[in-house]
Parts: structure tokens; sequence; C-alpha cells
């Protein structure tokens, strides 16, 4: 499946340039799993970072540093274990994603529930996995910060459009949402949550203790 | 338009070097990379706020994982530059967490963050990335005010708000400039969507 709504160049850039906290970073990602035209792009991104890398005015180095180089070429590496994915991670997270540990499934009401992806590194940027049941409507809210969200099963619409297996949504601060799951098919969605959610209605007052949001 | 065929170019000589260190190991190879490169890792990495010690400490850990790694270097990812950019980005981001641990071991590492599944796929025909030498050609075909946007942006990592008092522009300027840019770049290098 092609994914029709992508993140916007200026997040494409910030991921290949290695600006994006690990939450932001993880969203992305789990975008580009899905697109093969975005994840072309951030190489082409990654290419503007070659280029200035090729164009850069040098800095002077330390007049030993090509031998205590040298000196080191054949030392000891030291690689990275490869880690289990986690046991009910979701096909269409990263390969690296799935091996985070997740928490504990909480309830927001009937027909949607949430867990948290537990970020092994200090991140600005927390990440969810969130259900909804077919034909939910997912609580109108308003954003604190900013919150970037990827299809990884079923659909959702809102005044935005569709958002399918692999589409990537973001809102800004005081953009207003009340997106609805569509029928037929369990909606499971990555979202990645900067700064506060602020629920509106009966529904938002209940579920706000329970995920601290 | 083909860059195949010219050995004069310096891309070309990179590669070269890259495949002699990776066929035979050879540190003279090495030490011409080494020449080229590490100063203008050492740059780059104090764009980005770095200490003048710890970018050339960062610089020197690049170029090692250059000579262990130079067996998986893939001309079609990009280029030579391109590659060690991208392995100087990953350590950059691996010592930023040993920092915030306090030295202590990340539990995740960034060259793995950045390695995806490359499933092939339905428009496998857009995977084609460019070569970094064209992308080069683009680049400089942005008018000035839009390339220093995307410098400031990609190399110095500025806020877009830093970025407009920086050039004492307004915000909406700045992400105006961007994204002229990046269109022109997607006219230029990739397919519209």
């Amino acid at each position: 499946m092609i994914p029709s709504h992508h993140p916007d160049d200026s997040w494409l850039l910030a991921y290949a340039a290695g600006s994006l906290d690990l939450g932001q970073h993880v969203a992305i990602a789990t975008h580009l799993q899905g697109c093969a035209r975005c994840r072309a792009w951030t190489r082409t991104m990654e290419c503007v970072g070659g280029a200035g890398l090729a164009d850069a005015a040098p800095a002077d180095l330390g007049a030993d540093a090509l031998e205590r180089t040298l000196s080191r070429l054949d030392g000891p590496i030291a690689r990275p274990q490869p880690r289990a994915a986690a046991e009910g991670a979701p096909e269409g997270l990263p390969p690296f994603a799935r091996s985070f540990a997740l928490g504990p499934w909480r309830k927001l009401g009937g027909s949607i529930r949430t867990r948290e992806i537990v970020l092994p590194e200090a991140s600005a940027t927390r990440v969810l996995l969130l259900e909804s049941k077919p034909g939910a409507s997912v609580f109108a809210h308003t954003h604190g910060a900013l919150e970037m969200t990827c299809v990884l099963s079923g659909a959702f619409r809102h005044a935005g459009g569709r958002f399918a297996q692999g589409d990537f949504d973001c809102a800004e601060s005081d953009d207003h949402h009340e997106p609805t799951i569509e029928d037929g098919e369990t909606c499971l969605c990555l979202v990645a949550i900067q700064g506060d959610l602020r629920w509106r209605g009966l529904l938002g007052r209940l579920v706000q203790p329970f995920i601290r949001l | 338009m083909t860059d195949k065929g010219r050995g004069d170019r310096p891309a070309d000589r990179w590669a070269e070097l890259v495949d002699a260190i990776a066929r035979s190991r050879d540190k003279r190879a090495f030490a011409e990379l080494f020449a080229y490169f590490a100063p203008r890792l050492k740059a780059q990495l104090m764009k980005r706020g770095l200490a003048a010690s710890q970018a050339e400490d960062l610089a020197q850990e690049a170029m090692i994982a250059v000579w262990r790694k130079a067996l998986q270097f893939r001309a079609q990812d990009g280029g030579v530059a391109t590659w060690i950019f991208a392995i100087a980005r990953n350590l950059r981001i691996d010592a930023l967490r040993r920092e915030a641990r306090r030295g202590g071991v990340p539990a995740s590492d960034a060259e793995a963050q950045f390695a995806l599944d490359d499933a092939p796929s339905a428009d496998a025909r857009m995977e084609e990335a460019q070569s970094e030498e064209q992308v080069r050609r683009a680049m400089r075909s942005l008018p000035e005010p839009q390339l220093r946007v995307v410098e400031l942006s990609f190399f110095e990592e500025r806020a877009h708000p830093e970025i407009a008092r920086l050039l004492n522009i307004p915000l909406g300027t700045v992400k105006s400039r961007l994204r002229l840019a990046m269109n022109r770049l997607r006219e230029l290098l990739g397919p519209n969507r």
C-alpha cells in the first residue's frame, strides 16, 4: 500500500540531519518503513549532509590527529547486541523500535485503549500505541504542542482526509481534531506526543487521569 | 546526465580510496581520506555546537568507523561524503546520549535507528536516491537566502524561530524559504508528490 499522507519536508530534513528527539524519530521512521518514496527522499536529504561535508571549510586538527587515529584502527570492536522484539510489538514498527518495551494497555472508554512504547533514551516526545474499535469517535482534543500519528492498520478520517496504513498526520498546537475510526477494521496508530493533550468533553475528563497526558 | 566513467572527480577518487581500504586495508588510502574529511567533520561538528576537542574526538571516531565499515559502503546510497556524514551523525547522537546518561552506555544506538527494512515495494522505481554530486549541483542552484535557511536548519540544527532572529526576518519567511528550497530540490531531484 502506498501512503497518501506524508510528513512535511522539514521533518524529513530534520530526520536526515539527526536533529529529532527519539520519540519524533520513531514516528518518522514508522512512516518511512512503509513509504519507499519518503525513504528515498530522506536518502537524498542525507546527500545534502554529504554535500555540506564535502564543501565545508576545514577546521584545524591537532598535530598528531592522524597518528593517533592510525594507532587505533585495529582496536577491538564493540558490537551492539541484537535485541529480541518485545512481545506484542505490532507489525509496521521500524526494526529498532520492535525491541522497545511496551507498557500495559489502558482503557480509554469502551472502544479505545492505549499503551506506551517505552523509549530507552530521554526524549521530549513520548510515543503511544492507540487502538480504536470500528466506529469509535476519538474524543475531540486540542494540542498542547505537537502530535504525530502514523497509521499501522485500519483507517480513520477527520477534516484533513482519510488516513490508512502508512499514512502520517501531524497536528500542531491550536489544531482541533475529531477523528472518526472507519467501519470494518480496528485502527492501530502510533502516536508521538510533545506537550500536553488537552482533552475536551466528558470522555476526555474521564480519560485524562488514566494516561497522564 | 551520467557521472560514470570519469576518474578525475573527487567523489570518484574517494570511492577508490574506500575500495582500497575495503580490499587491502590500505593505510595510505586511509590517510588521504582522513586528510580531506577529518578536518571537515570537525568543522561540521563544531557548527552543531560541539566543543573543538569533542568535535575532534568524534571526527577521529568517525574515520575509524570508515576504516572498519569500508566493506559495507554501497556507492548507490549516495556517495562517500554522504556515507561519512551519516556515520558521523550517528556517532554524534550516540555521544550526546552517553553524555545525557553521564557516561552510562546508551541502551540503543543511532546506527540501528537509521536502519530500515528495505522491502521491495510497489513504487520501487521511486526508491532510487540521488547521487551526492547531483545534490551538490542542485544545492548550488538555490538562491542564496534559501540556501542559508537550509544550512542553518540542517547543519547548525537551529530551530525556525532562532533562524528568524539570526537573519532578522519574520518566522513566516523562514518557513516559506525552507519550503521553496525543498520544492526546488524536489523539482530537480525527486519525484513530485
